[in-house]
């Protein structure tokens, strides 16, 4: 296993830059995550990594080489594709020795490590048949058995999961995660799901527009996303961004919505709002940390349900404040109609504020 | 209740007239098509085992009374004239078809996959520059290329044919390959070259095995084009040993008071190699159309 360094990476199509500068440090053994939406450069990283796409500028480092100018083969990586890439015209034996037959090893070997990558996937049943004849995720398994057989430097993994229904989904992320600790192998994981990101990586690095975003532990990220673009793509439901004026009455610090309410900062907030570039200020909060009342208590804002989704062990509502669109989560007991009036009441402790221009966290010190 | 009851029958059954009547439409259309296409050639079956007499007689005669491979005999008897150069003209034609194939296959291979995959200055203008020549008659080259070949000596060599026909199957060639290896995900060649193989390797292996139908229906598609020419090879050659078949029986059975069974068994023989192609590699053959035009 080895540590991967990406240092101001920049892949750049004509005038369209998919990667920008991105700079990030996976230690050995570490399972990343890249996440992000669709076209945010997550993917031409990972390909940046693996070689199959040239670099423009910077420089990419596995284990003590720098490989910036290595053919793929020559990384000493395995990579796991989001439709498989399983030989077709191969018998799964055959797509699992193939690595190994292109590195000259000897037949007895091969066999040994075939037999034993096919033990360990528990798919020694099926190494005679054709990709054709296998499930979507037996199909999955083998491309995890391509990609262990060899026991590579780095596997890099470009959204594995996202072609599996949603039951093996759940399956497959467990067993990768299980397959990350068992081996301790370094893994660089591509997703578009922040679920997949959060629940299995060590570290998640959130790009969006080819530029990375935060680099942390996905808990981290959770809980202090730096900027509103990680602060909505994390977490689901998305997290409440609203749009407010800061400003001070008697004194005090008050966030005022266009709506006509306000509400009174606490001290630290104050702070916080008080290094913003403008008076614009949004205020988040996650779904969990909003309360919702039926009546009228001091200090909640009123507004209306919009739509209420039971999910079983939690109510989901959602409500507009400012025009932004509320998600607050509510136990299943309490009971909310659509377009029934409703006070909602932040806190303190656990919002988060932003800057309305620059969109950046604000904090206290 | 009662009225979904009395609707649904009566509409089912107008909806099965309908399609069985679209059905026997397609089906004598079909059968028009088949004694279209079919009725020449057993008319030329038939005629070739007449004898010189019978094939001449009207009313005609639609089984011969007196059935014979006479015709068939002589053409394929080293020992006589007709038979000799029968027998050169079809090797002739299968030279010239075979050299043909097989450098359309080697030229467009390459070609096809490099306008496939990479992306290189002027590659669209090449790739309809690649085109632009079907989109003429072949007529219109007959006297350029005729000027061309005397300048380079070629007149009266198999080498100009070839070097003609290269110029009308290649582009087809490559075109039909390209589309065949843009369905063949790019993501297996990035899987090989991870596994270890250069891209080179990455060709060899996994795509060209991939893209064997689509090898198949090309050759096809150049022999054939080839075996048929008829106004090149009529033009570029004249010297008699040189003539391939379709030239050939046409010039061979003019000369004299046309021998009618025989001109049918030379040209039945003509389509033997054809048909015998389309029987061995139809199953290719059908794969490989329908693969270029469905994405999945």
């Amino acid at each position: 296993m080895a540590h991967v360094v990406l240092k101001d990476l920049v892949k750049s199509y004509g005038s369209f830059k998919a990667v920008n500068d991105v700079s990030l440090t996976v230690n050995d053994g570490e399972f990343v995550a890249l996440v992000g939406p669709s076209g945010c450069g997550k993917t031409t990283t990972l390909n940046l990594v693996a070689g199959l796409v040239p670099i423009t500028s910077g420089d990419i480092v596995i284990g003590d080489r720098v490989v910036n100018d290595l053919d793929p083969k020559d990384r000493d990586i395995a990579m796991v594709f989001q439709n498989y890439a399983l030989y077709p015209q191969k018998s799964v034996y055959k797509n699992l020795a193939f690595p190994l037959q292109m590195r000259k090893l000897p037949r007895d070997e091969i066999d040994k490590k075939v037999k034993e990558a096919a033990r360990v996937l528990d798919m020694t049943h099926l190494l005679e048949r054709k990709p054709r004849e296998l499930s979507g995720g037996q199909q999955q398994r083998v491309a995890l058995g391509r990609a262990l057989v060899r026991d590579p430097a780095v596997f890099l993994m470009d959204e594995p999961l996202s072609n599996l229904d949603a039951k093996l989904r759940v399956q497959m992320r467990s067993e990768i995660k299980r397959f990350h600790q068992d081996l301790k192998a370094t893994i660089i994981y591509v997703t578009h799901d922040q679920l997949e990101a959060v629940t299995m990586a060590d570290k998640m690095a959130v790009m969006n527009g080819g530029y990375l975003q935060q680099y942390d532990s996905p808990a981290q990220v959770f809980a202090h996303p730096v900027n509103m673009f990680v602060a909505s793509f994390i977490g689901s439901p998305a997290m409440s961004l609203i749009p407010l004026q800061a400003s001070t009455a008697n004194g005090n610090a008050v966030l005022s919505s266009a709506e006509g309410w306000s509400f009174e900062l606490s001290p630290r907030n104050a702070r916080k709002v008080a290094r913003a570039t403008t008076r614009k200020v949004v205020l988040g909060a996650r779904h969990s940390t909003i309360k919702l009342r039926n009546s009228a208590v001091p200090g909640a804002i009123p507004a209306k349900a919009y739509t209420v989704e039971p999910t079983g062990d939690v109510t989901f509502v959602q409500a507009f404040l400012s025009g932004a669109i509320v998600n607050i989560s509510v136990p299943p007991n309490i009971a909310v109609a659509p377009d029934e009036q409703i006070w909602l009441e932040f806190d303190q402790e656990r919002m988060h504020l932003f800057d309305g221009e620059t969109e950046m966290a604000l904090t206290a010190n | 209740m009662s009225t979904t009851a009395e609707t649904a029958p009566r509409s089912l059954s107008r909806r099965r007239m309908r399609v069985d009547g679209w059905r026997w439409t397609g089906r004598i259309f079909l059968a028009f098509m088949l004694l279209y296409t079919a009725v020449p050639m057993i008319w030329m079956l038939i005629t070739s085992i007449k004898s010189g007499f019978a094939a001449l007689q009207f009313p005609p005669q639609w089984w011969p009374d007196e059935p014979t491979l006479a015709s068939y005999e002589k053409l394929l008897d080293p020992q006589n004239s007709v038979g000799q150069d029968f027998l050169r003209f079809f090797w002739n034609s299968l030279f010239v078809s075979t050299v043909t194939t097989i450098l359309s296959v080697i030229v467009a291979v390459p070609a096809a996959y490099a306008f496939s995959r990479f992306s290189f200055p002027g590659r669209n203008f090449l790739f309809f520059a690649v085109l632009l020549r079907n989109m003429f008659p072949a007529v219109i080259f007959l006297v350029p290329l005729f000027i061309l070949m005397r300048l380079l000596g070629l007149m009266n060599t198999h080498g100009s044919l070839i070097l003609t026909y290269l110029t009308f199957g290649l582009p087809l060639a490559i075109w039909l390959l390209k589309g065949f290896y843009d369905n063949i995900p790019v993501q297996l060649e990035q899987a090989a070259r991870i596994d270890g193989a250069t891209r080179f390797q990455a060709f060899i292996l996994i795509v060209m095995p991939l893209s064997t139908p689509g090898i198949i229906a090309t050759a096809i598609y150049s022999f054939i084009g080839a075996w048929n020419e008829y106004i090149y090879a009529y033009t570029f050659l004249t010297k008699n040993d040189q003539l391939t078949l379709p030239v050939g029986i046409q010039r061979f059975f003019s000369e004299n008071t046309t021998d009618f069974p025989g001109l049918m068994a030379a040209s039945f023989m003509m389509s033997v190699p054809v048909v015998v192609l389309f029987l061995v590699l139809q199953r290719y053959f059908v794969r490989a159309l329908t693969e270029g035009a469905v994405k999945h």
